[in-house]
């Protein structure tokens, strides 16, 4: 399933796009700390002061600097979906191996067990234990990779199996190579393009639900977020903040979940079409 | 895909419910303090040791898991700290305006973007599906939370055609025409939200899906028979690239469910949404929990209703059993 991709890839509109929106947010994800003049965390300013030169998208209401803010928030909405879609796609390439490989109860009891944590509403639980026990971001994110990874389990599985039977896996079998060594040589460098659509499908779906929850108002108060910044925001919407305020957290979250999207797209039709994963 | 197996996803919606049920049930019992504590530590009312220690027996009895399933089953749901009120109250008060809203934007959403998806899949290659599938890709990179946030800007702030905030005008008595019309009035703006939000995911699933039905020997068939193209399109081709959207849309309906808590939020519909969010800023934990399982039921019974729809949609399902 390699074959032309990198070429079909390199053409492909939406790729480049999505490669493009990368970039600009790793620059600003870097370069962040030092764009950001102020500290995001410093209330020391005129609350609500308008966009000037020390503050280049003004004040908030509660005197903090809004590029700073914006600069921190992006690093923690990225954060949340890197340590889900990372742990989220790990899982579900082991346990989709697992069950192809083995077969028999350990893959039917594992392939139940994802129905059932697919049917469950990840975000109903989120809800519930951010709202009860008020755990760090980073143990929500692994909380949500624990319910996301059946899809790239699922999808992972299928594939394996096809490859499983295929000329040269049985020709790797009869010269004797073992179970470890077929999977880590043979089937896991195949399934290569599927482990990026998991991934990017999870931290499209983490970065969402981030922004989400953050726009509920259940995460840390003090932690910086996109979402936040966007309902803090919205209490002065009567006032003159739209364009300094409210918009560039609206913006930097519309770019970030249109740069996964668009290279889950792209890599979905360029790798199989069959292979969709679910949005 | 395998659809002859389909019944094994029945048995995993119960699981999942009794998953949910158990979760809300034992979760509680970790949080670390106590009510009373919180409730009265802060408070002007000073309580003797008598009182605390029946308040304490009080709010620490817990009832076994049967008698919780069956207060449960009878919506006997205790009541809101901060509404200080029957939460199954406030439930049934805020339900049927998530209902409404979700609901039509779901069906609009999911008939125009089946329609389309299969239109653009019968005219692929083509300038105006090439437009299609290039600017709904766009629209799904952006969140509700993008779309609410600007439509409202615009609508209900700078051109004030729609209300910015409400289900209903208040304290007015209307005729039920007017009454009607003012409910659409104020639907008008979430709705727009939730469809642009959903009809991008459906319109490329249903494109998708036909693209590949398309591909199928049986409409070289209908084709050579002579049948219209129109009922080549729908009663041959539609029919089955109508599968994968009923299979994914219990998959998808996270991102809905979430979806409609930001978008009631921005616009401050009474609905479900706006009410988890009030619970969630003044911390009333047992509302939080009991919109959070209800609606987590109510999305598992959805999901395990499909199931018997894509039983009647897919005949090889049927057969199979």
């Amino acid at each position: 399933m390699h074959l032309n991709a990198r070429k079909k890839l390199a053409t492909d509109p939406w790729f480049i796009t999505g490669v493009a929106l990368v970039l600009i947010i790793t620059i600003l994800i870097i370069a962040g700390p030092r764009l950001a003049v102020h500290d995001p965390h410093d209330m020391s300013f005129q609350p609500l002061d308008h966009p000037s030169s020390q503050h280049r998208l003004g004040v908030n209401d509660g005197g903090m600097d809004i590029l700073a803010e914006l600069l921190f928030g992006i690093r923690n909405t990225v954060a949340f979906g890197l340590v889900t879609g990372i742990t989220g796609m790990v899982i579900g390439v082991i346990i989709g191996l697992v069950c192809a490989w083995f077969g028999g109860l350990t893959d039917n009891f594992l392939m139940r067990l994802s129905d059932i944590l697919m049917a469950v509403p990840s975000i109903m639980i989120l809800i519930l234990t951010a709202a009860f026990f008020r755990p760090s971001p980073a143990s929500l994110g692994l909380i949500l990779a624990a319910m996301a990874w059946p899809g790239t389990a699922k999808a992972i599985r299928a594939q394996a199996m096809v490859i499983k039977n295929s000329l040269h896996i049985q020709a790797a079998r009869q010269m004797g190579a073992s179970g470890s060594y077929i999977i880590t040589r043979h089937m896991m460098p195949e399934l290569f393009p599927l482990y990026l659509i998991g991934f990017a499908s999870k931290a499209r779906m983490a970065m969402f639900m981030e922004a989400s929850l953050s726009f509920l108002g259940l995460f840390d108060p003090s932690r910086k977020s996109l979402g936040m910044m966007i309902n803090y925001a919205l209490k002065y919407y009567y006032l003159d903040i739209w364009w300094n305020w409210l918009m560039p957290p609206i913006l930097c979250l519309t770019l970030l979940i249109m740069a996964v999207t668009f290279l889950a797209v792209s890599l979905e039709k360029v790798f199989d079409p069959r292979l969709k994963e679910v949005w | 895909m395998n659809n002859s197996s389909r019944k094994q996803y029945i048995p995993a919606y119960i699981l999942a419910g009794l998953v949910m049920l158990a979760a809300s049930y034992s979760l509680p019992r970790w949080l670390p303090g106590d009510f009373v504590t919180a409730m009265y530590s802060n408070s002007h009312v000073t309580l003797t040791e008598n009182q605390e220690l029946e308040l304490r027996a009080y709010y620490t009895q817990r009832p076994n898991f049967g008698r919780y399933l069956l207060d449960f089953f009878t919506f006997n749901w205790g009541y809101s700290y901060a509404f200080l009120t029957p939460i199954s109250g406030l439930i049934a008060g805020a339900l049927p305006w998530t209902l409404l809203l979700m609901g039509t934007a779901h069906v609009l959403s999911m008939v125009f973007g089946f329609i389309a998806g299969v239109e653009a899949a019968w005219r692929r290659g083509a300038m105006i599906e090439k437009a299609g599938v290039g600017s709904m890709t766009i629209l799904q990179g952006v969140p509700e939370l993008g779309i609410g946030v600007i439509l409202l800007l615009f609508f209900a702030f700078h051109l004030e055609w729609f209300p910015a905030a409400g289900g209903e005008t208040a304290y007015v008595n209307y005729t039920t025409g007017r009454w009607v019309l003012d409910l659409s009035h104020h639907l008008a703006l979430p709705l727009v939200t939730l469809f642009l939000a959903y009809f991008p995911g459906n319109f490329l699933l249903a494109r998708g899906s036909m693209v590949m039905v398309l591909g199928q020997q049986y409409l070289e068939t209908a084709r050579a028979k002579g049948l219209p193209p129109i009922r080549i399109r729908y009663a041959h081709a539609a029919r089955n690239a109508l599968l994968p959207m009923v299979t994914r849309f219990g998959l998808r309906i996270a991102f809905m469910v979430t979806g409609v808590l930001v978008v009631e939020t921005i616009y401050a519909y009474p609905g479900l949404g706006t009410l988890l969010f009030n619970a969630i800023a003044m911390r009333d934990l047992p509302l939080i929990q009991a919109i959070v399982l209800f609606s987590s039921l109510v999305v598992l019974f959805v999901n395990l209703c499909l199931e018997f729809v894509y039983g009647l949609l897919d005949p090889r399902v049927k057969h199979a059993s």
